[in-house]
C-alpha cells in the first residue's frame, strides 16, 4: 500500500495509485473499470464519481445483469473499497451476487475478498437518521420537568430514610461508625476552615468599605459596625460556609460514593450485611452536623475581624469602639440566628451529596452528571432555605 | 514460512515476513523484573495466542508493543517501524495500521457504538459523513453486532456486545495487525466460541495478523496458528499448539494437563 496515503498529516495520493472509475456504455451494457487503490484512505477521491454512476444506473433503469465490473487494473482493496464496489454490483437490485457474470478480470485477492464481504453488505447498510432538532428540544423540556418532580420526590424520600437511620443511630450510638465520621469531619470540616475564614474575612472587609461610603454621606460612619456585625453574623458567615461545603465536600461525597457504586462496592456491602446508609450516609451527615457550626463560628470571627480591619485602619473607628458597639447594638441575637441555620444547611448538603452518589450508574458520564447535580442542587437549596429562614425570622420579628 | 517449523522466538526470515519483531526487551517496575531479554517474531498473516500465568506480564508486553509502556531496554519493530525510536512521523502511521481491542472494550462512554467506530475514520480519512457512517455501520455488522446496536451507548450493551463494538472500532481502518487483549474473558462459552469464529472469519476476509492474549484454551485450539507461552521473564515456548503441549514444563504443563486443559484439548 502506498505509504504517503497513510499519513494523517498530508493525505496526498500519488497519481498512479489514485482510485479511478471508468464507465463505458455499449448497447445498453454498462462496463465499469476500476483502477488504483480502493482503500479507506483513498475512496473519498471517487465518492462523487461513484454517486454519479449510481444515479445513472438508477435513472437509466439499467438492469443489474447489464452492469459489469472489471478489476484487472485494481491495485489495493480493503473492506471500505470493497463496500463501494459492492454498491455498484448491487445497484438497482436487492441481492448482491459476486460471480463471473458481474465481476470480470484477474486480481490476486479482490475476487475472494468481494465474496467474503458479500454477506455483510447483502442486507443493506443503514445509518441512523439524525434526530429532528425540534422534537429533541421538546423531549428535553419534557424530560427536564419530569426530572425535576422525580428528583424532588426522591430527595424527600431519601430525607425520610436518613432521618429514620439517624434516629436509630442516636438511640444506639454504638452502631455509629465513628472512625469514618471523624475522618470526614477532618477532611470536609477542619481542612476547610482556613478557606472559609479567608473568604469571610474579605467579605467583612468589603461590606465595611461599601457601607462606610454610603453611611458617610449621612454622617453615620459608625453604623458601619452594625452593618458588618449584622450581615456577617446573620448571613454571610453561614452562607459562605455552606457554599464552600457544597462545592468542596459535596462533590467529594458524590464522587466517592459514586465510584464505590461503579465498582459494586455498595452491592458487596449489602450482601455482607452492612447497611450502606449506616456505613456511608450517616457518618457524612453526622460529621457535617458537628463540623458546620464550628466552621460557621470561625467564619463569623474572621468576618468581624475583616470589618474591624477596615474600620480601624480607614474609618477612624477605634478597635475598642468597634467591640463596644458590637456588644451593645448588635448583641448575641444575630449570632444565634446565624448559628441556627448551620445544622439545617449541613443536613441539606450532606444528604444531597450522598443521594447523588448513590444515584450514579455504571458509567463515567453519570458520575460527572451527578457530581454537578450535587453541587448545583446543594447551593440552590441552601439559598432557598436561607430565604425561608429570612421570612420566618421576619415574621417572628427577630 | 511454515508454522510447524516456527518453534523458536527468533525466526530466520526476512523483515517483510515479520509483522512484529521484539529484541532484548527488558521491562521492570522498580526492582521487579517482568521481562528480561525477551525476543519474539510474529509472522505476517498468522494468529498468535499468548498465554502465561497471572502477573507473568502479558498485558505489559502488549502495552510495550503498542507504544503505551516504554521498555527499560530493547527494540520493538511493528511492520518495520521502530515503535520506541526517534522517528515520530513513521510512528504516527502505525495508528492506522494496527487496531487494538482492550480487555474491557475501552469504548468512549459518551459516544454511541457507531460514533465510536467513526472516531478513527474521522481522524485518519477524508470520507464524507455519509460514507463514513456507512463504513462504520459495515464494521459494526462485520463485528457481528445487530444493526440496531449502532445507536446504543456502551453502557447499554452487554459485556459480549461491548467486546464486539470494541472489535468494530479496532477494525475501522482495516488494520494490518489486530491486538486482542483477553477477547473471550467474561463471555459465556457459546458467545466465546462465536467470537473465535468471528476472529477466524475476519482474518480470512481481511488477511490480518492477529495477536491474542488469552487464557482460553478453546481460543488457542480454534483460532490460533501458533501459541507462545510467557514464563520466567521471556517467551519460554512457542510453536503450534501440539508442539507447545509436548514441550510444556512447569506452569505450562499444569495449564495444559489440568482438568480444563484436558476438557478443551482432549
Amino acid at each position: 500500500m502506498n505509504e504517503a496515503v497513510k499519513t494523517n498529516l498530508v493525505p496526498m495520493v500519488a497519481q498512479e495509485f489514485a482510485p479511478q472509475l471508468r464507465v463505458r456504455e455499449l448497447e445498453g451494457q454498462l462496463e465499469v473499470g476500476v483502477k488504483g487503490d480502493w482503500t479507506v484512505h483513498t475512496i473519498h477521491l471517487i465518492e462523487n464519481d461513484l454517486n454519479g454512476l449510481l444515479e445513472v444506473i438508477k435513472t437509466k433503469n439499467i438492469a443489474p445483469e447489464d452492469v459489469s465490473i472489471h478489476i484487472n487494473h485494481l491495485n489495493d482493496l480493503d473492506s471500505a473499497g470493497a463496500y463501494m464496489l459492492c454498491e455498484i454490483i448491487k445497484a438497482g437490485q436487492d441481492d448482491l451476487v459476486v460471480n463471473e457474470e458481474t465481476v470480470f478480470g484477474e486480481h490476486p485477492f479482490a475476487r475472494d475478498f468481494l465474496k467474503q464481504m458479500e454477506r455483510f453488505v447483502e442486507g443493506g447498510i443503514e445509518i441512523p437518521k439524525p434526530v429532528d432538532a425540534v422534537a429533541k428540544f421538546k423531549q428535553h423540556v419534557v424530560d427536564g420537568i419530569d426530572d425535576f418532580f422525580r428528583e424532588s420526590v426522591e430527595t424527600l424520600s431519601f430525607v425520610g430514610q436518613t432521618v429514620s437511620s439517624l434516629v436509630l443511630a442516636f438511640t444506639n450510638p454504638k452502631r455509629v461508625r465513628w472512625l469514618p465520621t471523624i475522618s470526614v469531619a477532618e477532611s470536609a470540616g477542619l481542612d476547610a476552615i482556613p478557606i472559609v475564614m479567608m473568604l469571610t474575612f474579605f467579605i467583612g472587609a468589603v461590606v465595611a468599605f461599601m457601607g462606610a461610603q454610603t453611611l458617610e454621606a449621612f454622617g453615620g460612619t459608625v453604623f458601619t459596625v452594625d452593618l458588618v456585625g449584622i450581615s456577617v453574623l446573620r448571613e454571610f458567615a453561614v452562607i459562605i460556609t455552606a457554599i464552600i461545603l457544597a462545592g468542596r465536600s459535596d462533590s467529594a461525597f458524590t464522587a466517592q460514593i459514586g465510584s464505590m457504586k461503579m465498582t459494586q462496592e455498595i452491592d458487596a456491602m449489602s450482601i455482607i450485611g452492612l447497611d450502606p446508609m449506616e456505613m456511608l450516609v450517616i457518618p457524612r451527615v453526622l460529621a457535617l452536623l458537628i463540623m458546620t457550626p464550628i466552621m460557621v463560628f470561625f467564619a463569623m470571627i474572621a468576618g468581624l475581624v475583616g470589618g474591624a480591619f477596615v474600620s480601624v485602619l480607614t474609618l477612624d473607628i477605634s478597635f475598642t469602639l468597634y467591640l463596644n458597639r458590637l456588644q451593645e447594638y448588635v448583641g448575641d441575637k444575630h449570632f444565634w440566628v446565624g448559628m441556627s441555620k448551620a445544622p439545617v444547611f449541613a443536613f441539606i448538603i450532606a444528604i444531597i451529596g450522598c443521594r447523588q452518589g448513590l444515584e450514579v450508574e455504571n458509567d463515567v458520564i453519570s458520575l460527572g452528571k451527578h457530581t454537578t447535580a450535587a453541587v448545583v442542587q446543594a447551593i440552590f437549596m441552601v439559598i432557598l432555605v436561607d430565604a425561608i429562614f429570612a421570612l420566618i425570622y421576619n415574621e417572628l420579628e427577630i | 514460512m511454515n508454522y510447524v517449523d516456527a518453534v523458536t522466538p527468533i525466526l530466520d526470515c526476512t523483515a517483510d515476513q515479520v509483522a512484529i519483531r521484539l529484541r532484548n526487551i527488558t521491562n521492570k517496575f522498580g526492582d521487579f523484573i517482568i521481562h528480561k531479554d525477551l525476543d519474539l517474531d510474529v509472522l505476517r498473516g498468522e494468529t498468535i495466542g499468548f498465554v502465561g500465568g497471572s502477573g507473568a506480564g502479558k498485558s505489559v508486553l502488549l502495552r510495550t508493543i503498542i507504544g503505551l509502556n516504554r521498555p527499560f531496554a530493547g527494540k520493538v519493530d511493528v511492520l518495520g517501524i521502530d515503535v520506541w525510536g526517534e522517528n515520530e512521523a513513521e510512528q504516527e502511521k502505525l495508528a492506522s495500521k494496527w487496531g487494538v481491542m482492550f480487555q474491557d472494550g475501552a469504548l468512549f462512554s459518551s459516544l454511541t457504538v457507531l460514533e465510536n467506530v467513526m472516531v478513527p475514520l474521522k481522524e485518519h480519512t477524508n470520507l464524507s459523513p455519509k460514507l463514513m457512517g456507512e463504513i462504520a455501520a459495515l464494521k459494526v455488522l462485520m463485528a457481528g453486532l445487530p444493526k440496531e446496536a449502532g445507536d446504543k451507548l456502551p453502557s447499554e450493551l452487554s459485556g459480549g456486545m461491548r467486546k464486539r463494538a470494541a472489535l468494530a472500532r479496532a477494525l475501522a481502518l482495516d488494520p494490518d495487525i489486530l491486538f486482542l487483549d483477553e477477547p473471550t474473558a467474561g463471555l459465556d462459552p457459546i458467545t466465546a466460541g462465536r467470537f473465535d469464529d468471528l476472529i477466524n472469519d475476519l482474518k480470512q476476509a481481511l488477511g490480518l495478523t492477529v495477536f491474542i492474549i488469552t487464557h482460553d484454551l478453546d481460543t488457542l485450539r480454534d483460532a490460533c496458528d501458533r501459541v507462545a507461552a510467557l514464563a520466567n521473564q521471556r517467551v519460554s515456548a512457542i510453536g503450534p499448539l501440539d508442539y507447545v503441549r509436548e514441550q510444556a514444563t512447569g506452569w505450562l504443563e499444569e495449564y495444559f494437563s489440568g482438568p480444563r486443559g484436558r476438557a478443551a484439548l482432549g
